[in-house]
C-alpha cells in the first residue's frame, strides 16, 4: 500500500521551518554570532584577501624586520670605520602594515594566505573525519552484533592514542605534505564522532517515532532518511563546529614543530620562526598567534550557541 | 553483598585492556611498516651524507633489524622485544631507546605532574564557585575566560609568555636550563611559564566540567533536604553537592589527561626547551631516528590506556550506585 | 490544642522569572498549635507547597522572593531573621520531609550518614551516640535489619523504606513542628496507609504539631484536625475538618467536596467544577476563584475577599460571608 506522500513536500518546507526555529534560538546568543561574522570575515580574507595584499613569499633584504604600522623598534649598526655603534629608529610603514619577517615578506599577505590553508585544511580533514565517524556510528548502531562490537574495539583503541602523537607519528612516516596531513588528520579525528553518533542513533532507533513511522507502514530506507537523518543532522552540525578548531590547531600545531606543508604559509610556521626572533622582531609570533586565537574562539562560540540551540532541554 | 564483584570486574577490565593494548602495538607496527620509506632508508640518509656505501649499509642494516625476514616473523619479534624492554636503538643519540626514556621522562613527568595539580586545584575551585554564582556577572566572566583558556593554542601561549615575561620584563629566562637540580627552588621558578603555559588550556576545561557536574547536582531534591535540616551553605555545597558532582568529574578529568594533555605537553616541551620525551621525539623526527618517535608514541598511549583502566576502576569503586551482583 | 506555635499571616512568595512574575503564594494565613495537625488542601498550583517552602526560606532566591508577610515562631519572624537563627531553627525545632524520597536523599551518602549529620549538628553528643539514635529512630519507623539499612545507600531500598529512612531523619533531633509535602503521593496506597499511621503515632506519642500538604481530601479527613483550602495562592477556607467535610462555606470548597464520589449512592456523573486553575502570572483581579465560580458577584471581580468568621474555629474568604 502506498501511503500518501505528503511527508515529502511538508517535511522539505518543515524542514525549512525547523531550520528557522534553530536559527532563532542561535540568533539570541550574542557570542555565537560574533563567532559566526568573524568565520565570515576570515572566510572572505582567505577567498579574495591574496589578490589585495603582495605576495607572501616575496623576499626584499632591504626591509626585513620592519615593525607593524605604529610601532618602532631601535636597531644599532656598527661601523667598522668609526667604531661606533649608531642606532637608528625604524619604524612601521603602511607598505608592511604588520610588519616584515627577517627575510622581508610581508606579514599581512602571509598571514592572509595563512588563512587559506587553515580553513581549507579545517573544513576538508573536518569534513573526512566527521563522514568516517558517522558512517562508523551508524554502521555500527544499525548493524549490532559482532559488526558493531568489532567496530567500538577498534575504536577504543584508536581513541587511546593521544590525538596529537599519533598524528605526529603519522606525519612523520608517511611525509608532510598538505595532502597527508590533511588525511592524517581525517583518518585519526573520528573517533569521538563515531561514538556520539552511535549512541544517539541507538537512542533514536527504539524511541517511539521511529515505532510510529513503522507501524503506518513506512520502509527501513524512508525511516532512516525521512526520521533519523533529520535528527542526527543536528548533532552533526554541532560536532562538526566544534571539531574544526581542533583541526585547525593541529595543523598549526604541525607546522610549528616543523611537520608541515613548508611550499605553503601556515601560520604555525610563521610563529615557529617568530619564536627564534622574540627579541629582535616580536610582532612575527604575535600577528598569526591572534588570528589562530580568534578563529578557533569564533567556532567554539559558535559552536556551542549551536549546541545550546539544538538542545530542546535549554531554555532560550 | 560482597565484595568479589569488583574483582572481577576487574580481571575483566584488565583482559580488555590487554586487548586493547596488543592493538595498539599492531596498529604501530602496520604504521611503521606500511610507511613509504622504510627503517633502512632513512638511516640511509644519514649515512650517504658520511659517505660510506650505499649497498653494503642496506644489507647490513636489513640483517641487522631482520628486515629481510617475513613480515610475520617481524611482527612476532616486534612484540617481544617490546615486551621485554628492548625498545631499538636510537642511531642519532647511539642509545638503546629505553636509556633514553630513562633518562628523559622525568622531565615531563614533572611537568605534566605540576600542570594537572595546579589546574585541578584551580580549574574545580572556579568551577565551583562559578556553577554556584550562575547567571551573575561573575559567572558569565569566568564562562567567557574559560572559553578563552580553552581557544588558545598552547604553544602561541608560551611564546607570549616567554615574549612578555622572559624577554620584556626578563622575570625568567628563556630556555630551560637543564643543569639544574630537580628539586630546587631555581627549577621550580623555571617551570613557571611551561605550567602556566600547559596549565591555562586544562583549567579552563576543568572550569567548564566542574560547573556543569556541579549544575547538575545544585537543583536537584537532596540540596533542599540539606538544607531543611539547618546544615551551613558550605556544607551543602561541599559537601552533598560536591561529592554527587565530583564522581562523574573524576572521569573526565583522567580521560581528558590521556587525549588532550600529553599532546600539550609535547608542545610545551618543545617552545620551552624541556628536556622531556616530547623534546626527545622532536629532536628524533629531524634525525630520521624512527625508534623514538614510536616509542614516544607507544608510551603515550600506553600511559592513556592505563590511566583510563584505573580510572575506571576508582570509579566503579566509589559510586554506590554501581554494584554487579 | 489551644497555644499557638506557629503564626502565618499574609504570607507573598513570588518568583521573577523571564516570563513574567509568578505570584505563586499571594497571601495566606493560617495558625498552627501545638499538638495539633493542620492540612494545607488544594489543587496542583494553588501554592501549598511554596508555602510550605517558604516557611523554612528553602526556595532559591532568585528566582524566588518572599515579598511580604510574616511567619512568627515564638518571638522570630522566620521570614525576617538571621540566616544562623534560621538554621538553628531549620531541622531542630522545625523538620520537614518531602514528597519523594529517592530525590531528597543524597544518593552517594549512606543513610546513617545523612541522619548523624544532622543529629551532629544539632546536637552535642557524640559520633557512637549519634549512630545510637539514627538506629533507634530507624526501627522505631519500623525498618527492618535497622544495623544493615543505617550503612545503606537510598537507592538500594524501597520506596516505602526510603519514605521511613526521611521521616526518621527529620525526627533526628525531636523537632515541635514536622512539615510534610506530600510524603503519600508519591508512593502506592499500603505503604501510603502505614505511612499515616507512623504520623499518627507521633502526634500521639510526642505531641508533635504538623503541617500537612496534600490534594488528597480523604488524607485530611483520615488524619487532620484542621484544614487549610487553598487556591490561586491564598487561603479561601480555614475550619476544623469535620466541618470542611460537612459544612463547607466557601463555593471553592463546596465544589472540592461535592467532586468526591459518593459510593454510596449512583450518580450518573461525575460532579468537577468548570474552568480551570488560573494562571499565577496573569491571576485575575479581586477573588482568585471568581472565574469559575457559580456565586460569583460583582464585588468579586474587584476586591480580594478578607476572613470572615462564620463559626468557631471556621473562618472564609468570601464576599457572600463578608459583613
Amino acid at each position: 500500500m502506498k501511503y500518501r506522500t505528503a511527508g515529502t513536500s511538508t517535511s522539505i518546507r518543515a524542514g525549512g521551518r525547523l531550520a528557522g526555529y534553530y536559527w532563532q534560538r542561535t540568533r539570541r546568543n550574542k557570542l555565537a554570532i560574533a563567532g559566526l561574522a568573524f568565520i565570515i570575515f576570515l572566510i572572505f580574507l582567505a577567498l579574495f584577501g591574496p589578490f589585495f595584499t603582495m605576495d607572501p613569499t616575496e623576499v626584499n633584504f632591504d626591509e626585513k624586520n620592519l615593525p607593524p604600522i605604529g610601532f618602532s623598534i631601535e636597531k644599532s649598526i656598527y661601523d667598522i670605520n668609526t667604531d661606533e655603534f649608531t642606532t637608528t629608529i625604524i619604524r612601521g610603514t603602511w607598505k608592511h602594515p604588520l610588519g616584515t619577517d627577517n627575510k622581508g615578506r610581508d606579514l599581512l599577505a602571509m598571514i592572509v594566505s595563512g588563512a587559506r590553508i587553515s580553513l581549507l585544511v579545517g573544513l576538508i580533514a573536518t569534513g573526512m573525519a566527521i563522514i568516517l565517524g558517522t558512517i562508523i556510528g551508524v554502521l555500527s548502531a544499525y548493524s549490532g552484533g559482532w559488526v558493531d562490537n568489532a567496530l567500538m574495539r577498534f575504536t577504543d583503541i584508536m581513541m587511546t592514542f593521544p590525538f596529537f602523537l599519533l598524528l605526529v607519528l603519522i606525519v612523520f612516516i608517511f611525509g608532510h605534505s598538505l595532502i597527508f596531513i590533511v588525511l592524517a588528520i581525517g583518518l585519526t579525528g573520528w573517533t569521538g564522532t563515531a561514538r556520539l553518533i552511535r549512541s544517539e542513533s541507538l537512542s533514536l532507533r527504539t524511541r517511539e517515532f521511529v515505532t510510529a513511522a513503522r507501524a503506518i507502514g513506512a520502509s527501513d530506507r524512508r525511516v532512516i532518511f525521512r526520521h533519523l537523518i533529520p535528527n542526527v543532522m543536528s548533532l552533526i552540525i554541532v560536532i562538526t563546529t566544534l571539531s574544526i578548531p581542533g583541526v585547525i590547531m593541529a595543523e598549526a600545531a604541525l607546522s610549528f614543530i616543523g611537520l608541515g606543508d613548508p611550499t605553503w604559509t601556515s601560520w604555525g610556521i610563521i610563529l615557529s620562526a617568530g619564536q627564534h626572533t622574540l627579541d629582535t622582531a616580536w610582532w612575527i609570533a604575535v600577528g598569526p598567534g591572534i588570528m589562530l586565537f580568534l578563529t578557533v574562539l569564533a567556532f567554539n562560540f559558535l559552536g556551542d550557541g549551536l549546541r545550546d540551540a539544538f538542545d530542546p532541554k535549554s531554555k532560550i | 553483598m560482597g565484595k568479589t564483584w569488583l574483582r572481577d570486574y576487574i580481571i575483566k577490565r584488565l583482559i580488555y585492556s590487554v586487548i586493547i593494548a596488543w592493538g595498539i602495538l599492531t596498529i604501530t607496527f602496520v604504521l611503521v611498516r606500511v610507511g613509504p620509506s622504510s627503517p633502512a632508508d632513512k638511516y640511509l640518509a644519514n649515512l650517504t651524507a658520511s659517505g660510506q656505501d650505499v649497498a653494503e649499509v642496506v644489507a647490513a642494516i636489513e640483517a641487522r633489524y631482520g628486515l629481510d625476514k617475513p613480515l610475520w616473523e617481524q611482527y612476532f619479534e616486534y612484540i617481544g622485544n617490546l615486551l621485554r624492554g628492548n625498545w631499538g636503538w636510537s642511531f642519532s643519540t647511539s642509545m638503546p631507546v629505553m636509556e633514553l626514556i630513562k633518562t628523559h621522562w622525568i622531565y615531563s613527568f614533572q611537568l605534566i605532574l605540576l600542570s594537572s595539580i595546579f589546574a585541578a586545584i584551580l580549574g574545580i575551585l572556579i568551577g565551583i564557585y562559578s556553577a554556584v554564582k550562575q547567571y551573575t556577572k561573575t559567572d558569565y566572566a569566568l564562562t567567557f575566560m574559560s572559553f578563552v583558556g580553552i581557544s588558545l593554542p598552547n604553544f602561541w601561549l608560551g611564546v607570549m609568555l616567554i615574549l612578555v615575561f622572559s624577554v620584556k620584563m626578563g622575570i625568567f629566562k628563556t630556555y630551560y636550563d637543564t643543569t639544574l637540580p630537580l628539586f630546587s627552588l631555581e627549577n621550580l621558578k623555571a617551570l613557571v611559564l611551561p605550567v602556566m603555559t600547559l596549565g591555562t588550556g586544562m583549567v579552563a576545561g576543568y572550569v567548564r566540567y566542574t560547573r556543569s557536574a556541579m549544575l547538575d547536582n545544585l537543583r536537584k531534591g537532596f540540596v533542599t533536604t540539606a538544607r531543611a535540616k539547618g546544615l551551613p551553605e558550605h556544607t551543602v555545597i561541599g559537601k552533598h553537592v560536591f561529592r554527587n558532582a565530583m564522581l562523574p568529574l573524576i572521569t573526565i578529568i583522567m580521560f581528558d589527561l590521556g587525549s588532550i594533555v600529553f599532546g600539550g605537553a609535547y608542545l610545551t616541551e618543545i617552545v620551552f626547551g624541556i628536556p622531556g620525551l616530547g623534546q626527545v621525539s622532536f629532536n628524533a623526527i629531524f634525525a630520521n631516528d624512527y625508534p623514538i618517535v614510536v616509542a614516544v608514541t607507544l608510551i603515550g598511549t600506553l600511559l592513556v590506556l592505563m590511566i583510563n583502566l584505573v580510572t575506571d576502576i576508582t570509579y566503579t569503586y566509589l559510586d554506590p550506585r554501581i554494584r554487579y551482583d | 490544642m489551644n497555644d499557638t506555635i506557629l503564626r502565618t499571616k499574609n504570607l507573598k512568595t513570588y518568583f521573577y522569572t523571564t516570563r513574567g512574575v509568578v505570584k505563586a503564594v499571594n497571601g495566606v494565613n493560617f495558625n498552627l498549635s501545638r499538638g495539633e495537625c493542620l492540612c494545607l488542601v488544594g489543587e496542583s498550583g494553588c501554592g501549598k507547597s511554596v508555602t510550605a517552602l517558604s516557611l523554612l526560606r528553602l526556595l532559591d532566591s532568585p528566582p524566588a522572593r518572599i515579598v511580604d508577610g510574616q511567619v512568627s515562631f515564638g518571638d522570630i519572624d522566620l521570614v525576617k531573621c538571621s540566616t544562623r537563627q534560621l538554621r538553628q531553627i531549620r531541622g531542630k525545632d522545625i523538620a520537614m520531609v518531602f514528597q519523594e524520597a529517592q530525590s531528597a536523599l543524597n544518593p552517594v551518602l549512606s543513610i546513617g550518614n545523612q541522619i548523624i549529620e544532622q543529629v551532629e549538628l544539632h546536637e552535642r553528643i557524640s559520633q557512637r551516640e549519634a549512630r545510637a539514635r539514627a538506629l533507634a529512630l530507624l526501627e522505631e519507623m519500623g525498618i527492618p535489619s535497622a544495623e544493615r539499612v543505617i550503612d545503606t545507600y537510598p537507592h538500594l531500598l524501597s520506596g516505602g523504606m526510603k519514605q521511613r529512612a526521611m521521616i526518621a531523619m527529620s525526627l533526628s533531633c525531636n523537632p515541635q513542628i514536622l512539615i510534610a509535602d506530600e510524603p503519600t503521593t508519591a508512593v502506592d496506597v499500603t505503604i501510603q496507609a502505614q505511612i499515616l499511621e507512623i504520623f499518627r503515632n507521633l502526634r500521639a506519642r510526642k505531641q508533635m504539631s504538623f503541617i500537612f500538604i496534600t490534594h488528597d481530601l480523604a488524607i485530611v479527613n483520615e488524619i487532620g484536625d484542621r484544614a487549610v483550602v487553598m487556591y490561586g495562592g491564598r487561603d479561601v477556607e480555614t475550619a476544623p475538618v469535620s466541618r470542611i467535610i460537612k459544612n463547607p462555606r466557601h463555593p471553592y470548597t463546596r465544589g472540592l467536596i461535592a467532586c468526591l464520589p459518593n459510593m454510596s449512592r449512583s450518580e450518573k456523573r461525575l460532579e468537577s467544577i468548570p474552568g480551570n486553575t488560573p494562571n499565577p502570572i496573569e491571576l485575575p483581579p479581586g477573588c482568585p476563584f471568581h472565574p469559575r465560580c457559580p456565586k460569583a458577584m460583582d464585588i468579586c471581580r474587584r476586591k480580594v475577599p478578607s476572613p470572615t468568621i462564620v463559626a468557631e474555629g471556621h473562618a472564609v474568604s468570601c464576599h457572600l460571608y463578608a459583613s
